[in-house]
């Protein structure tokens, strides 16, 4: 096998898979109502293993949705700043979102919040093309990641906006939601969730090879044989898909997206064969990781687990980047 | 077609190409075949179209008119797999901004055939092959971006290699390569052609690199193809020198007989310290191209009686020509005038520019008048009276009267050159 490193990607897949059972043990310990299993015998102590339990399930898919959307944004942009955020992709979800919690999305039952941030997430994108290719033809990233961040702070100042004008309980929802959080709603949303990442992220493994080959370029990939156009859309929908699930799930919660796919690179080698689950898992226990330091760090009073993310998370990865970057990225 | 005959099938065939970008139409009714087991280079000045055509022969950009057919199929009929089996692309510089090694990045050449079945042993030995043919097996562990330019293009080509095509073409790939390594990339390329019988098109900008591996030479200008033929048909002083609008020779290369062109630069290096003094008269921009051409042709230059803002003497303050002026938008003066023909009197010649005149600078062809008096020749540019806004006709008179006198008429700078040339050959200058 010429694929480089591959007994050593072994070896770290297998301490990575490792680390789940570990962190899933983990997450049943901590909580702000103390360290150590509760009694499962009373009836508050088998409501808190649900919860915590729940935490673990939201953490995992929030997490592993986040990352793999940014892996292959990062790809298909071949740009290292490429992630949901950057593209105004989030925001566009958030914003569908907010709009779903505010207004209600009552008809589309436990799929309604995903649903319309998705849709959300979507014009997003499509207005973010078209605003970056208005000179015709394929937009450059450059002129892409800058109406994407445009259109970003539209989606927040209507957010702003939706927020201000709602009454006191809506905005308590949706501040609340949108500062990140893993509070887990029904195990139905949960289920629909898991079904929407798992399924997105699988179709994106598949599409690992292709993704390898346009890393080189929409032309090279044509020359490579690939029909460049086709593999470039479904891969960004399913990506804004996995952002949008994310979002509706999890509100704002930055960071993992941008930098778990970056970490795992330099850990894994840029082959996306082994990136897109190593991210999908890594950025799962990075995320489950955080929240249990967000339970105790200053219990019992939670704090967003986005805070955490970024100030436990960043002097983390930047150490493990320094090293290693030049696994991942060329200069 | 040249070299069809004694060849396999038709490897590439356009038949009447038409094709662009939104808005910009760049090749122009482009026919030509290649055969299989052919080594054709397509030339041509930059912006002529070459990299168009090279898009348009892989399907990368449709033709808007005509068929591109590629070993007899339509190009946009093939499926992208079908494609990338029979042609391989070499870029100009392959751009990996991952950190993928060189094997992964050869692989890649592979990587979509076993894409839901998993690639076979069969795959592996196409990569390897690849990799031994180019001489970059022994660095298949190592980063792609560490590599020096000329392994990085050796790695492109083994890429395009382990997708086993049938033609390859290469869209510049080795103009940045230093001598060493763009002669390796062509020894690799000669021998795939001659042993593998893999059809190629290199485009180069390198006009003796590409007549001396290729059988043939297509020379593209401005979206259409001049020329189409073994190297010598192609390599003419003429013919080269009209296309790329320079004065170029051809000359045989006395170790291979091959062709060789060579630019004026090293008759330049032979000019001796004293040089010939050209006065011109020009204004409103007919100047520019002049100054900048007399002067690379080592002339000493001279202009007036110029307005002050006019185009042209603005040119000649950028480039140090010294010249009369006069205040903007108003007749030539007197005073002027007596300067301008001190000037002229300095001078061994005067080039009169394609410039309109009219009653305010009609003056100056009698600087050209005393020049012709004292025995000094004249070269004046041909259709003045089309350019005559005197009420009287007076400059279409005028020049009448010069030609008679001895002056020489000239159309476009490569006459004026050629004239200049033999007026005072190169020792002379």
């Amino acid at each position: 096998m010429i694929v480089q490193g591959s007994p050593v990607n072994r070896r770290r897949a297998l301490l990575l898979a490792a680390a789940i059972p570990a962190l899933l043990g983990l997450s049943l310990l901590l909580g702000p109502s103390g360290v150590g299993l509760p009694d499962t015998s009373s009836i508050s102590g088998r409501a808190i293993i649900d919860l915590r339990l729940g935490r673990f399930v939201m953490g995992m898919l929030i997490g592993a949705a986040l990352s793999t959307s940014g892996t292959v944004f990062q790809a298909i942009l071949r740009n290292p700043l490429a992630e949901p955020y950057v593209l105004g992709v989030s925001g566009g979800a958030g914003l569908g979102a907010a709009l779903s919690i505010l207004v209600g999305g009552g008809i589309l039952g436990a799929a309604g919040l995903p649903v319309t941030a998705f849709f959300f997430a979507v014009v997003t994108l499509f207005a973010v093309y078209a605003i970056a290719g208005q000179g015709g033809g394929m937009p450059s990233v450059y002129s892409l990641i800058l109406s994407g961040v445009i259109v970003s702070a539209i989606c927040s100042s209507v957010i702003m906006f939706l927020v201000s004008t709602a009454n006191v309980e809506g905005m308590h929802t949706v501040m609340w939601w949108m500062l990140g959080n893993l509070q887990p709603s029904s195990w139905g949303d949960q289920f629909v969730a898991l079904l929407f990442i798992a399924s997105a992220s699988v179709a994106l493994w598949l599409l690992a090879p292709a993704l390898n080959v346009l890393t080189l370029g929409r032309e090279m990939a044509h020359y490579q044989g690939l029909n460049a156009g086709t593999v470039t859309v479904s891969s960004l929908l399913l990506a804004t898909l996995l952002a949008a699930t994310a979002v509706s799930m999890g509100g704002m919660i930055g960071f993992v997206g941008l930098i778990v796919p970056h970490v795992m690179r330099a850990i894994f080698g840029p082959d996306h064969r082994w990136l897109v689950p190593a991210s999908a898992f890594g950025g799962g226990a990075f995320l489950v990781l955080c929240d249990a330091l967000a339970r105790i760090v200053m219990a019992p009073i939670e704090i967003p687990v986005g805070v955490v993310t970024a100030l436990a998370g960043g002097p983390f990865f930047l150490i493990v980047l320094r090293k290693r970057m030049k696994y991942a990225w060329n200069d | 077609m040249p070299g069809m005959t004694e060849l396999g099938a038709s490897a590439l065939a356009f038949r009447g190409v038409t094709a662009g970008y939104k808005g910009r139409t760049v090749l122009h009714g482009v026919d030509f075949g290649i055969a299989e087991g052919e080594f054709v280079s397509l030339i041509g000045p930059n912006g002529s179209g070459k990299s168009t055509l090279l898009k348009t022969a892989t399907g990368l950009l449709k033709a808007s008119e005509g068929s591109v057919e590629v070993f007899g199929r339509e190009v946009s009929s093939l499926k992208p797999r079908e494609r990338a089996s029979l042609i391989g692309v070499v870029p100009q510089k392959l751009d990996s901004p991952m950190a993928f090694t060189v094997g992964e990045i050869v692989m890649l050449g592979r990587n979509l055939r076993g894409r839901w079945t998993g690639l076979e042993g069969r795959d592996y030995d196409s990569v390897e092959k690849a990799m031994i043919y180019t001489n970059v097996f022994d660095m298949k562990e190592r980063r792609f971006n560490e590599l020096s330019a000329g392994e990085q293009q050796r790695t492109a080509l083994a890429m395009a290699l382990a997708q086993e095509p049938r033609i390859i073409m290469l869209d510049e790939s080795i103009a940045h390569l230093d001598i060493n390594h763009s002669q390796e990339v062509l020894r690799i390329l000669m021998n795939i052609n001659r042993e593998e019988r893999i059809t190629v098109l290199l485009v180069s900008h390198d006009l003796n690199l590409a007549a001396q591996v290729a059988g043939r030479l297509m020379l593209v200008q401005q979206g259409r193809l001049v020329k189409n033929g073994s190297p010598e048909e192609v390599m003419q002083s003429d013919l080269l020198s009209r296309v790329y609008d320079c004065e170029l020779r051809v000359r045989r290369d006395p170790f291979s007989g091959n062709p060789v062109v060579s630019g004026a630069l090293d008759e330049m290096l032979r000019r001796p310290a004293v040089r010939k003094r050209l006065h011109v008269i020009c204004g409103g921009g007919s100047g520019i191209e002049l100054f900048r051409r007399l002067s690379i042709e080592g002339f000493e230059v001279t202009s007036g009686v110029l307005n002050r803002l006019d185009s042209d003497a603005e040119a000649a303050r950028a480039l140090d020509i010294p010249c009369v002026l006069e205040q903007p938008f108003s007749a030539v003066g007197d005073e002027a005038f007596r300067q301008a023909a001190a000037m002229v009197s300095q001078a061994d010649g005067v080039v009169i520019g394609p410039v309109p005149i009219g009653p305010g600078n009609l003056v100056n062809l009698r600087l050209a008048a005393e020049a012709l008096a004292a025995g000094k020749p004249v070269w004046i540019a041909s259709g003045l009276d089309k350019r005559d806004y005197t009420p009287g006709k007076e400059a279409a008179e005028m020049s009448a009267k010069l030609r008679n006198a001895g002056a020489t008429e000239w159309k476009g700078i490569q006459e004026l050159t050629a004239l200049l040339n033999r007026a005072w050959p190169e020792s002379q200058r």
